[in-house]
């Protein structure tokens, strides 16, 4: 009892301080008072924190009227944390994202449509294959342009540059990429007492393997008449076999890796146990930064089966429909994400940026830490068929992360796999059609 | 009379049986997130669909597995750590606060200590065991690695309920039976035991209570994971209303987990007092 009448009295404070507040707090954005923005970002590499900071500050110095605050917010929890601010009504002005929740957000009318509100210098710089990725259904029938896409990320390959001198593999280029053939070959050769030739760090293997899997021309999903559906047919299991064929066939690939997070193998990439490390370009930042000092790597790049093509989707900033200062928002986005900007938080995030005027940047195309790799390898990226998917988040962690998890530690077949995939992933995109 | 309770009944009214109400009245309809969507009455649609989900009885099968094995365990182990508190040993006042200590932690370091703990390079059980299992990311035994660190975090409760439960329990009662020729352990059962009996009963039904609501520990080890293993039904309610945005179907789940929980619990409770009487 006693608790509940502390309870009680904190309760009744709160709603004093809440409604006195009320009276003397901001005014409404009155003449002389500068507009107050909240920007979360989700930037979390050293480099690229300071960046984001560095250019809000530009901002705010620049621009007295519109005060922009840094907010962190962190990938892990980001799209509950924003649900619940949406719907509580409180949510930032302008945040960081990716295409894959804008999706769903766009279709909910959480986000202001940018179609027709952006500088046409930013709708320039940026291709048409990146705006893609954020053009979405508004939930209304309509279509809308729901964030400003920036930063987006190819799967390379990172490998042991003594190792594979020693194998006497070709050292494949831009202009020509291993095919996954060779990829195979490769691993076989690197393949030798203790060492591995690949390690596939498969914890969360779902959109790694569906953005590779365009490289045979799978999509996954196909939509008939207005219903999408899920699809696993010869493409599709094309790069599932081929990664299965590594861990359990040719054995040129450590099983022990298969339940690791992107970055987990590296003390073994390290140590030579594994020869080459398939994984997003960002991870060349903490290789770069933890290899030992006489530890030689290069960065291969992305892989090349019927085509080299690559599900792509984009870091995106985008605006609240509920913000009081959309107009605002939208300058401080637009300053943001200008071709100057986008080549630094490129590199302090070591992704590939969108902006034409970024990706020409000096400090992005050297061979220093295989940048120029990584640069090259964004004209690959196309949008990733699963982006307009109602119902792929669910289908990712309910059906495909399981199911494709198994698969991979041979504890059921490809078609077994193929059989659930498609089986249960119907039924979950079921309830998103209705 | 009315006006006194005022003060106290208010903050009850509004606190704890009012999200109660909401919540229950959300599990008939059709609440998603969402400002194009409208909310309707969807009378028992959602339970329907509760009936059949795959999904959701792999969580209920999952959250019973976690809460009888972690509250049995939890009983036992917290009895026997009691029971060695009660003895005159020497250092028995650091002994017992050390045994508090789990008590102290939020349950989000809890979390994170132990993913230190099971970590498959740098963790404690596999350099001790010298085993190289990913215990957290396993299908086999994923739910086993939570359950231990269960226990682990519920034991000082416990522990201190059955210590204050011994400390009752009348020497002259332990002196009688020694007198008459009852060993240890024959004492333990037959006076012991019947005399810490209401006290049992009553903590391990708080505990199952609490095993099959607890969210944060698990959520912060595995998110339920891998595959689903480890994904107790509050960490499903969670997923469906916050990840996917059916609110109202999240809320129909969490009046079903009340339900069992109720049933279980009051099918326990009439055994035992039945029993006492």
């Amino acid at each position: 009892m006693r608790i509940t009448s502390a309870l009680a009295a904190v309760a009744v404070l709160a709603l004093v301080t809440a409604c006195g507040g009320g009276d003397t707090g901001e005014p409404p954005g009155g003449p002389g008072e500068p507009v107050k923005l909240d920007f979360l970002s989700l930037a979390w590499q050293k480099e690229s924190v300071a960046a984001n900071k560095a250019i809000v500050e530009e901002w705010n110095k620049a621009n007295p009227h519109i005060q922009v605050t840094y907010v962190q917010g962190s990938w892990d929890n980001v799209n509950d944390q924003l649900v619940t601010s949406f719907e509580g009504g409180d949510a930032p002005d302008v945040f960081h994202d990716d295409s894959p929740a804008l999706a769903g957000f766009a279709a909910k009318g959480y986000l202001l449509d940018l179609e027709g509100k952006l500088p046409a210098a930013l709708r320039n710089d940026i291709p048409q294959a990146a705006w893609d990725t954020v053009t979405f259904d508004d939930g209304n029938g309509g279509q809308g342009v729901f964030g400003v896409p920036f930063l987006q990320e190819s799967q390379v390959i990172i490998a042991n540059k003594k190792l594979l001198d020693e194998a006497g593999v070709r050292i494949p280029t831009p202009a020509e990429p291993w095919t996954w053939d060779e990829f195979a070959e490769a691993s076989r050769k690197l393949t030798k007492g203790d060492t591995y030739g690949v390690a596939w760090p498969m914890k969360s293997p779902v959109n790694k393997v569906l953005n590779l899997a365009l490289n045979f021309g799978g999509t996954f999903f196909q939509t008939a008449g207005g219903r999408t559906t899920v699809k696993v047919g010869p493409e599709e299991k094309e790069v599932l076999r081929r990664i299965h064929d590594q861990l359990h066939k040719d054995r040129t690939a450590d099983p022990a890796a298969l339940g690791m997070g992107t970055a987990d193998p590296l003390p073994g990439f390290f140590a030579g146990k594994h020869a080459m490390l398939p994984a997003g370009v960002y991870l060349r930042q903490q290789v770069a930064e933890q290899a030992p000092d006489d530890f030689a790597w290069v960065t291969l790049p992305p892989l090349k089966g019927t085509t080299s093509h690559q599900g792509a989707v984009s870091q995106t900033l985008s605006v609240s429909a509920d913000s009081e200062h959309q107009e605002q928002a939208v300058a401080f986005v637009s300053f943001f994400l200008n071709g100057r900007n986008q080549a630094r938080l490129a590199k302090g995030d070591w992704l590939l940026p969108t902006s034409r005027e970024a990706a020409a940047d000096p400090s992005i195309n050297g061979e220093e830490d295989g940048w120029d790799v990584a640069t090259a390898s964004a004209k690959d990226l196309v949008v990733a068929p699963f982006l307009k998917v109602n119902g792929y988040d669910e289908w990712k962690s309910k059906v495909a992360t399981p199911v494709l998890q198994e698969f991979f530690a041979n504890k059921i077949s490809l078609d077994e796999a193929a059989r659930r995939l498609v089986d249960e992933g119907d039924k979950v995109l079921e309830r998103y059609q209705r | 009379m009315w006006a006194l309770l005022l003060p106290a009944l208010v903050p009850v009214l509004i606190f704890s049986v009012g999200p109660l109400l909401y919540g229950i009245a959300m599990a008939f309809t059709d609440a998603e997130s969402g400002r194009n969507h409208v909310t309707r009455f969807a009378g028992l649609d959602n339970f329907a669909r509760l009936l059949g989900d795959e999904a959701f009885w792999q969580s209920m099968r999952v959250g019973m597995i976690w809460a009888v094995s972690v509250t049995a365990l939890q009983f036992l182990a917290s009895l026997g750590l009691a029971l060695l508190l009660h003895q005159r040993l020497r250092l028995r006042g650091l002994a017992r606060v050390l045994a508090m200590v789990p008590w102290a932690m939020p349950p989000v370091v809890i979390g994170l200590m132990w993913r230190l703990v099971y970590h498959p390079d740098a963790g404690l059980v596999n350099s001790t065991l010298g085993t190289d299992i990913n215990w957290l990311a396993d299908f086999t035994w994923a739910l086993p690695a939570v359950i231990v660190m269960g226990v682990w975090s519920g034991m000082p409760q416990t522990t201190v309920v059955l210590l204050a439960g011994l400390q009752n329990v009348p020497a002259e009662l332990h002196e009688a039976g020694a007198m008459d020729g009852a060993g240890t352990w024959r004492r333990f059962w037959n006076i012991t035991l019947p005399q810490l009996r209401p006290v049992i009963v009553a903590i391990t039904s708080l505990d199952f209570v609490w095993n099959v609501n607890q969210f944060s520990l698990v959520y912060v080890l595995t998110q339920g994971g891998p595959g689903g293993r480890t994904r107790l039904p509050m960490l499903f309610a969670y997923e469906e209303a916050f990840e996917y945005g059916f609110f109202g179907y999240a809320a129909a789940l969490g009046v079903a987990i009340v339900v069992v929980v109720l049933a279980l619990l009051g099918a326990y409770l009439w055994r035992q007092l039945r029993e006492a009487a």
